[in-house]
This record gives C-alpha cells, structure tokens and sequence, in this order.
C-alpha cells in the first residue's frame, strides 16, 4: 500500500463498514495481528467504561474518556518498540495500555492510590512510567511538543534507533508550542512522530473554529515535514501510517505529523456538558455508523476470523481481567499525607524539611 | 565548601572567562553535557562564553536553535528526561518568557508529579540585572518568578571564582537550576579561579565583608554595590557586614540568622522592584525566626516598581548612596 502524505481525503483500509478498501493480504500485516489489535480495542474500551464508572460512583474527581478513539490510541502505539518514548496528552490511556501501563495501575491512577505509579499526584488524566518511557501528560496543552522533540534530538544525537511519540488534540495545534516544536523536529531532522487525535472538538470548539486550513495534516508543509491524514477509526490504516513514520523517523529520515481524524463520543471530561455544543444526531451517528471497534470487528466476521462465540469469551475475559486489576487497585493505600513533601526536588532543602515537621506535628505524627 | 581537590593551579579570569572554564571542563568531564541555544556555536554566543566549543565539542553538543525561547527550554527539558545533561542559554533573560511555560509547569514540576521517576537534570544559564544601557528587555532582573516556582533552583554568582564553581554544581545538580549571570560584571571584576573542576555547593552563602554593625544581604551584582557603600560608610566608624546569599533558592537559613544575630540590623539589597521581589522572603524569614535578634527595622533597597528604562538607568538603579541611607535608617532607629 502506497502511503501518502497531504492526501485530501483520509488514509484507509477499510470501508465504515469494515470492507476492505485495499488489499488486506498484501499490508504486511498478519491475521494473528489483526486479531490482537481487535483484542488491544476490546480491552483499551473495557478499561475506560469500567474507570468512568468510578466517576458516576463518586469515587473519582476527573476522567476523559477516550471512547471513540480507541483505533487511533491502539493503533498508533502498537508500532512502537520498548525503547521507544511516548509523551501521551490528556486523554492517551489506550495508547498508554499498549506501551505497558497496566489496568491495576490505571485504575490505581483514577482513584488516586499507590498503585498509580506517580502515587497520586497527578489529576487522573495520566500517570507516566520511567521504565516504559511513558513521560506523564500535562494539563497545559501543547507544551509537551517540544519536549518530546527535545527528547527526539537527544535519541538523534546519541545514534540510537528509537523514535519519540507525542500525541496531542486538534485544538493543541493551536498553541505556539506546536509551531515551535514542529520547527525544531523538522530543523533537526528529529526522530519524533507529530500524533494528532482530531477528535473535532477542543472541548467545545469545532475544529473549523481552531484552524483556517482544510486539514491538520497539510499544516506539516510548512515546517518541510510529510503530513498523513488518515482514518482515525480505521485501525489498520492507523497502524500502517504510524508503522510508516515509525520507520522513517529510525532510518533517519527525519519527523512527520499524522493527523488522525476521529470522533470522541464522551464530553471532554467528566466536567463537561456537550450537549451544549454537539449538534443533534453526529453523536449517534458516529457511535452507529463509524465505531472503530464494530469496524474491525465486522472485518474479522467478513474474513471469517471472528464468531459470535469468540466474542462473548473475550468480553468475559477482560471483564474478569478489569474487575482483578480493580479489586487491586481499590486494595492499594492512598498516599502518606508525609509524602506531599516528597519529590519537590532529590532532596528536601532546610525549608521542606521543617514544612515536613509541622506537618507532622498537625498530624499527630 | 568548595572542594577544589583536583583544582591547583589559579589563574586570573573574569567571569565570562570562568563561565567558560566550567563549560569546557564539564563538556570534556561528561559526554552528556550538550548546550543549546541562539547564537552560541559559531557565533560563540553574544557575550562570547561558548566561544570556540562548537570547534571542540561539535554541533550534537553545541546546537545553535532557531530563535524560540519555548523552543530552546522544552527541548532542553525532553534532553533531560532522556538522560542529557542540557545547559540551556537563553540570550538575555528578558526573552526567557515565551519559555516560562516550559520552566514552570514542565522542568519544575515533573520529578514531583512523577512521584520521584523522572528528574530534568538542566541548566538555565542566562544574563540579567542593568547597568548596560540595555533598557526594559536587556536588563532586567526576574528572579522572583523562579524562587516562587517550588522544583526549581535558582542560583546567581557574584564573581568569577563563584561563577565557575556554581555552575559546575549546578550541572552536576539532579534538579533544574535557573543560572542568573551579572552581565554587568562579566568582565569587570577578576579573581582567582582554579585550573581543572571545582564546586562551590548549592544553597551555601559566602560571607564577603565581616563587620559587626549592620548587615547587608544581598547577591549578583548588587554584592559589588553593597561592598562600595560598606566601603564609605567604615570611614563613619561603621562596620559592615556582607552576606552573598549566591544561591537564592534552596538559600542558606543558617547564614541569614548568623548574621542577623550578629549585627541586629540587616539591609536587604536587591535589584529587582521591590513588590514581591526576593527580598521580601528573606525579610519574613527573618520576621519569624530571627526577630528577638533586630535592633532596629529591615530595610530594603530595590529597583522602583517600575518597567526598566533606558535613559533614565542611573536613576533606577539602587546605588551605594541608597544602600547607605538605608543603613543610616535601621541603625538610627
């Protein structure tokens, strides 16, 4: 398959209705791959339903949902390798799954517990794992572009063969960090992987009201860099375009934008009303007509890989998967009021170190 | 204490010239050093303290950036979590804002928020502070900005021998490090400074002048100020003590109380505007842990609460007279 940059429609294999629009045999992509993806958006679903849930039961002050997005999380993070650094955004948590971040961990994350692994400190829109190198997101959107370039330039600079991640929105595009890090990538000819998840709205911005161009991705000609758009529900082509750069950002080939049109079904997070905004029926006609996971589903079914019985045994699978990781997660402790003091820096200065005593001292420590 | 082991031979350097040593002996001591930022490669930076590394070190380790300041930060930031040793030049700190963002929320808050995983080891080596006819965006002096900002270091050296040794602890530091360079005094002041690496640690201040009447505290440039007007003042029979705090945060509690206890009156000098500047902190610091120790008030001796200004400098810095009047008015209270 020919992957092209600035096309004026989406990158796709297969049709919304999980037809294959290019030849599927010929994609270099095997059937037990197919298979795994459509278990990576089965769980990477089931793990959000089942963290939302901890938000309606009062359990949990935040959450974003990514549903809707699954095929763009699953199916840019699977072409990376260990090594491979990813700086996910705010709402990356398949993504995040994918590269090894565990539903226990997640869920630890969510409820704010020492099973998160940045124990707590972080709004639950992300946590970050040194040895994954999953770097945790920001709430300041954008700012994670250059970094990640930065990131991208160091790889670069000690010739290793890793690439660098980042993802962002439609409406981060916005910001002038992206400017400045799309700059700096294609400068330096950096290994890093521009990731947007077009998801149409930036809360409640359309993306018509965000940018004058037509399309993110031509946004990239610019800066000299290849834009992709691609199908962001179609898993296959996300996978493909991803794999793509992936490739030639480790030959050395330099940084490329991928623009991965999609949808989100959620509000923009738990604390959002998107009724205010979404006209009435785009909801239900992406859920019902455009669903990444329905889509590769009835592609599996059209290939005859896929039965009604496989399905009911994965979805008890991972039900019974989450509801382990969740039961683990509720068992884990909050954090140690003490270690609000922790971390500032390596060391405590003299001032923490007498903030930690009063601190002690109003606990009764 | 500066652990000046490996460091025997002295030779006279200003500090642009010491700046340079650090760098250079650092770079050579560990390939992870890199320093990134405008102008600094061929063009050996505006004020001339990376000149010739690029021959030395090469373009992966000396990278001159596209003009960005957001740019020149995050990407040091991304290097230090990578595992680099970034040291970041920003040309003047004035045009430090359009990365502030990348300093505050970023550097200073990730070992925090990654509950201890990742650290951002990086310098922010920039000029600051008036007296160079530079007007509002060449000379001004926001370290308050930076002290407010809990993850970051800020660290500001008043002569060559400090400049070295603070920038060679602040490279070696776990943790982000705001370096505020005294342009002002680059060239001006020579001092001894070893040949081969040496620290002078983080968050300890030098005593400069030891006198028994008053104190000042103080630090960058305006130590040379203070020690003018400690200077004028003995010839009154009036004996000044100097504190050079050298590194504003974490700073040193214990010298502030030391000296405070010794003289009872203390004069706070700093070239920043006064509202909400540096010396307020050390002035409430002293209010709560020192206050049976004052004979008389703390004084402050600030820039004016105004933008910087270009023909009317001389009246906007604070000078040795000033610095006198407020000696005059915490003794003679």
């Amino acid at each position: 398959m020919d992957i092209k940059p600035f096309t004026t429609e989406p990158i796709r294999v297969l049709a919304y209705d999980g037809t294959p629009i290019e030849n599927v045999d010929k994609l270099g992509v095997s059937k037990d791959e197919w298979l795994k993806m459509y278990r990576w958006l089965v769980f990477v679903r089931g793990v959000d339903d089942r963290g939302y849930i901890l938000v309606r039961q009062g359990r949990a002050g935040f959450y974003a949902q990514i549903a809707g997005q699954e095929a763009s999380q699953v199916g840019s993070a699977l072409p990376l390798r260990k090594e491979d650094w990813m700086y996910p955004d705010h709402r990356s948590q398949g993504s995040m799954l994918v590269k090894g971040l565990t539903p226990t961990e997640w869920f630890g994350h969510v409820l704010g517990r020492m099973a998160d692994p940045t124990q707590g400190r972080l709004m639950p829109h992300g946590p970050g794992r040194n040895d994954l190198h999953i770097v945790p997101p920001s709430s300041t959107v954008g700012n994670k572009i250059t970094e990640a370039v930065g990131t991208a330039m160091a790889q670069r600079i000690k010739k290793r063969k890793e690439i660098t991640i980042t993802y962002m929105g439609d409406g981060a595009t916005s910001e002038g960090d992206f400017h400045v890090g799309m700059n700096f990538a294609a400068v330096y000819t950096a290994p890093v992987i521009m990731f947007v998840q077009n998801n149409q709205y930036a809360i409640s911005m359309r993306t018509d009201q965000q940018t004058h161009t037509k399309t993110i991705a031509e946004k990239a000609m610019a800066y000299g860099m290849d834009g992709y758009l691609v199908d962001g529900n179609d898993i296959l082509a996300v996978y493909l375009v991803t794999k793509h750069c992936a490739d030639k950002a480790r030959s050395g080939n330099g940084p490329s934008l991928i623009e991965s049109y999609t949808y989100r079904y959620g509000p923009h997070s738990s604390a959002d009303d998107d009724t205010r905004y979404r006209p009435k029926g785009e909801l239900e006609m992406w859920r019902t007509q455009r669903d990444p996971v329905t889509r590769m589903r009835k592609f599996l079914e059209l290939r005859g890989l896929w039965s009604e019985e496989q399905e009911q045994k994965l979805q008890a699978e991972v039900k019974a998967q989450l509801a382990q990781a969740m039961e683990e997660a509720e068992k884990s402790p909050v954090p140690e009021p003490l270690s609000v003091l922790d971390y500032a820096y390596a060391e405590r200065t003299p001032h923490l170190e007498w903030e930690r005593q009063e601190l002690a001292a109003e606990l009764g420590a | 204490m500066a652990t000046a082991t490996q460091a025997t031979k002295q030779t006279q350097l200003t500090m642009v010239q010491a700046l340079q040593s650090a760098l250079v002996e650092e770079m050579d001591r560990d390939e992870d050093v890199v320093i990134l930022g405008e102008d600094i490669a061929v063009r050996g930076g505006v004020f001339l303290i990376t000149e010739g590394l690029v021959d030395r070190f090469g373009t992966d380790r000396v990278i001159d950036t596209p003009l960005a300041e957001a740019g020149i930060i995050g990407a040091a930031v991304g290097m230090a979590l990578y595992g680099l040793k970034p040291i970041a030049e920003i040309q003047f700190i004035d045009f430090i804002f359009p990365g502030f963002d990348l300093l505050v929320s970023e550097a200073a808050k990730i070992r925090y928020r990654s509950a201890g995983q990742f650290g951002v080891p990086m310098v922010v080596r920039s000029p600051y502070g008036g007296g160079v006819r530079g007007g509002s965006y060449h000379s001004q002096s926001p370290e308050s900005y930076f002290v407010a900002t809990p993850g970051l270091k800020c660290v500001v050296p008043s002569n060559p021998y400090d400049a070295k040794g603070l920038l060679i602890a602040s490279i070696r530091d776990p943790d982000p490090v705001v370096f505020m360079e005294p342009k002002k005094i680059y060239r001006a002041v020579k001092s001894e400074v070893p040949v081969g690496p040496y620290e002078v640690p983080l968050g300890k201040a030098a005593l400069t002048r030891e006198g028994k009447h008053v104190s000042i505290i103080t630090y960058g440039a305006m130590v040379h100020v203070a020690l003018e007007a400690a200077d004028t003042i003995a010839k009154e029979g009036v004996e000044v003590e100097v504190l050079d705090l050298r590194t504003l945060q974490p700073y040193d509690t214990e010298a502030i109380l030391q000296t405070t206890a010794k003289t009872g009156h203390v004069v706070l000098l700093q070239e920043a505007p006064r509202i909400g500047g540096y010396s307020g902190e050390i002035a409430a610091f002293i209010a709560e842990q020192a206050v049976e120790y004052l004979e008389g008030p703390i004084v402050r001796v600030a820039g004016w609460d105004t933008a910087f200004p270009y023909a009317l400098e001389k009246a906007y810095m604070p000078n040795a007279q000033r610095v006198i009047r407020a000696i005059k008015k915490t003794l003679n209270f």
